[in-house]
């Protein structure tokens, strides 16, 4: 199964300096077309019947969203590119705003129109500040064509913090507050920037507009499998031959990726879906990459036979330990509970009664956190003590 | 304003449109704990010590922020919210001081009445305590951020009652704290007036009153003495 590249079409094609390189291909013909043929009803219901899922991590159905905030009472409303690429092992992001601004400008227009926002925000994770030109030059390449007429897109930049990924505290941040998660509901659809009804996708999410309303609905959900439809752009880092950016369609097997585009050779285990991913023994190469199996953010990190799973499930827990926001008691108190357990682990001092407090603690916080960070901050403990318990039972403390 | 039913514990309970499951549960005598709930303050969802069991949910569910919704089936106080409570609980005694027995507020200890309502004594996880100078500087209050649990009650009732924004919150994830204003100074006397509204707030020994009896304990310290070697 090769590469099938159609968010990242214009990826190496086009020059991201110059919009009519843009304009000479099909560049802002589907905004043509959304705004001149079509409703934002219709446009809605065909970004519906397109299947389309957000490509952030949680798979959100895309056309649902957009209905919401398009029904929510409101006079003012906003999108959001979710441009923070925060997870661990993601660069896929990064790779698309480097060479194809334009699409995801369209994408973020057409968004505008469908649910009748006037303002788009991209948010720019503060790493990526290099590409504040580009993307400041794209925008106003596209302003001065007349393409963003009754829309106006400004860029955010982050300040580094991996929770102002998580959509209420990327809203929060905007508003030039601490970035820090809100309780839900209310979710964005109906209350989010600054109270108003508000879409926010993933920087991939809108790349895939402007093709399905060029190509239709049926073009894209031909694509993929029943719940996931179309392509999916994977990072593949860690141990491999070819670690970059691939564009496979929905359901390929993990292994087409791991092997047969980044070369790797058999390893330990996969790490899918960042810090908060999970995490998968190397025996399960053949697990489809879908929303019904395993996708996140399409991270896949690989590890080779010389890695010591429980250093790496200890050093994740540093991670997600120093970039909790602090406010949820599971999640700014567990995640530091489980820094220390692990370091005894990793030091071969662990107990067994750690095992067990690492359980417990993983499940009330899973059900008890705020956001995601803290829901999902013990999966890889639960997967790795799961899979690789044996690893953990030879670093208990002899004595 | 529109009536609706729903069912807590088992029993049929009467709701109106707004309410959350905690306004629901307290009306029809069911107790469910708050730490950073307060009626008297916009919502914070922080503390999850309130958390209940909604049919159909994938996570348990803050009650404190939750609006109660038609035909909702909710449990206050399942084994699972249990666990989950106490897990809470432990997580918040890990790196509270162990100084119950000379703290001012111990018996008004909201911490501590909770934490004795879920059965949690020692907690079985190990965190570092927290340790901050005692700031009693200022005449109106007297602040011991190592007591402090992070309910945010003391920042949102000056902010949103005193009309002040003495307090504010800095760092993150386990280093988060309350900070006066916004370069993590210690409450002196010039950026807080005596108003004092924040203090009743506190649920645990954090903020108090500078009492007369505190003075009069600072001046002489307390002495025990034993009989046993004489
Ligand atoms: C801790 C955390 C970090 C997140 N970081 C990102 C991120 O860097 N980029 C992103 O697009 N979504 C991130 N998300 C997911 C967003 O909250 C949100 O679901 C997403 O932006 C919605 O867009 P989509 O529907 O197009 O996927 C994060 C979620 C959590 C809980
Ligand atoms: S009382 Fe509900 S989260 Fe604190």
């Amino acid at each position: 199964m090769p590469e099938k590249r159609i968010v990242l079409r214009n990826c190496g094609v086009l020059d991201p300096k110059d919009i009519s390189t843009y304009l000479e291909k099909d560049g802002f013909k589907a905004w043509q077309k959304a705004r001149t043929e079509l409703s934002p009803e219709q446009l809605i219901a065909e970004i519906k019947a397109s299947g389309l899922r957000g490509r952030g991590g949680a798979g959100f159905p895309c056309g649902l969203k957009w209905e919401l905030t398009s029904k929510a009472p409101g006079d003012e409303k906003y999108v959001v590119c979710n441009a923070d690429e925060g997870e661990v092992g993601t660069f896929k992001d990064r790779y698309i705003l480097e060479n194809d601004p334009f699409t995801l400008i369209e994408g973020l227009a057409i968004a505008g129109y469908a649910i009748g926002a006037r303002k788009g925000y991209i948010y720019l994770r503060a790493e990526y500040h290099y590409l504040l030109d580009l993307l400041t030059g794209a925008i106003n390449q596209a302003r001065d064509r007349g393409l963003l007429e009754q829309f106006d897109i400004e860029i955010r930049q982050g300040a580094g913090a991996y929770i102002c990924g998580e959509e209420s505290a990327l809203m929060d941040s905007i508003e030039g507050k601490r970035g820090e998660a809100r309780y839900k509901p209310p979710f964005p659809p109906s209350r989010g920037l600054w109270q108003r009804p508000t879409v926010i996708n993933n920087v991939e999410t809108l790349m895939n507009i402007p093709q399905i309303i060029l190509n239709g609905c049926n073009w894209f959900s031909q694509m993929g499998t029943e719940r996931s439809k179309g392509t999916k752009v994977f990072s593949v880092s860690g141990d491999v031959q070819r670690p970059a950016v691939y564009e496979l369609v929905m359901g390929s097997p993990l292994r087409e990726l791991v092997e047969g585009l980044a070369r790797a050779k058999a390893g330990r285990f996969i790490q899918i879906g960042g810090a908060t991913g999970r995490i998968v023994p190397y025996e399960m190469i053949d697990t489809p990459m879908d929303f019904e199996h395993i996708l996140g953010a399409g991270s896949i990190i690989v590890f080779d036979q010389s890695r010591d799973i429980v250093d790496i499930v200890r050093r994740t827990m540093e991670f997600l330990a120093e970039e909790s926001c602090g406010k949820c008691t599971p999640c700014r108190q567990g995640t530091r509970v489980m820094v220390g357990i692990l370091d005894k682990f990793a030091h071969g001092q662990g107990e067994e009664r750690d095992i067990r407090s690492l359980e417990e603690l993983s499940s009330a916080m899973m059900l008890s956190s705020l956001c995601g960070l803290g829901q999902a901050a013990p999966i890889p403990v639960v997967d790795s003590l799961q899979r690789f318990r044996s690893d953990y039972e030879a670093r208990i403390r002899k004595n | 304003m529109k009536e609706f039913s729903a069912t807590i514990n088992g029993s049929p309970v009467t709701a109106r449109d707004g309410m959350t499951i905690l306004e629901v549960a307290r009306e029809n005598g069911i107790d469910i704990p708050t730490l950073c709930y307060s009626p008297e303050l916009t919502l914070t969802g922080a503390c999850r010590i309130c958390v209940v069991e909604v049919e159909g949910s994938r996570t348990l569910v803050g009650s404190c922020h939750t609006p109660i919704a038609p035909g909702m089936v909710i449990q206050t106080h399942s084994p699972r919210v249990l666990d989950a409570r106490r897990v809470t609980m432990e997580l918040l005694l890990a790196s509270h001081p162990e100084v119950c027995i000379v703290c001012d507020k111990a018996n008004m200890c909201d911490l501590r009445k909770i934490a004795a309502d879920l059965d949690v004594g020692l907690p079985r996880f190990r965190l570092p305590k927290h340790y901050f100078p005692m700031e009693d500087v200022s005449p109106y209050i007297t602040r011991d951020m190592s007591k402090c649990i992070q309910c945010w009650k003391c920042v949102k009732a000056c902010s949103e009652i005193a009309k002040k924004n003495v307090y504010g919150i800095a760092y993150r994830g386990f280093k988060s704290k309350v900070v006066v204003d916004f370069d993590d100074q210690p409450m002196d006397k010039e950026v807080c007036r005596d108003c004092g509204i924040c203090i009743p707030f506190c649920p645990t020994g954090a903020l108090c009153k500078p009492s007369p009896v505190r003075q009069a304990k600072t001046a002489r310290p307390l002495v025990i003495t034993g009989t046993a070697q004489q």
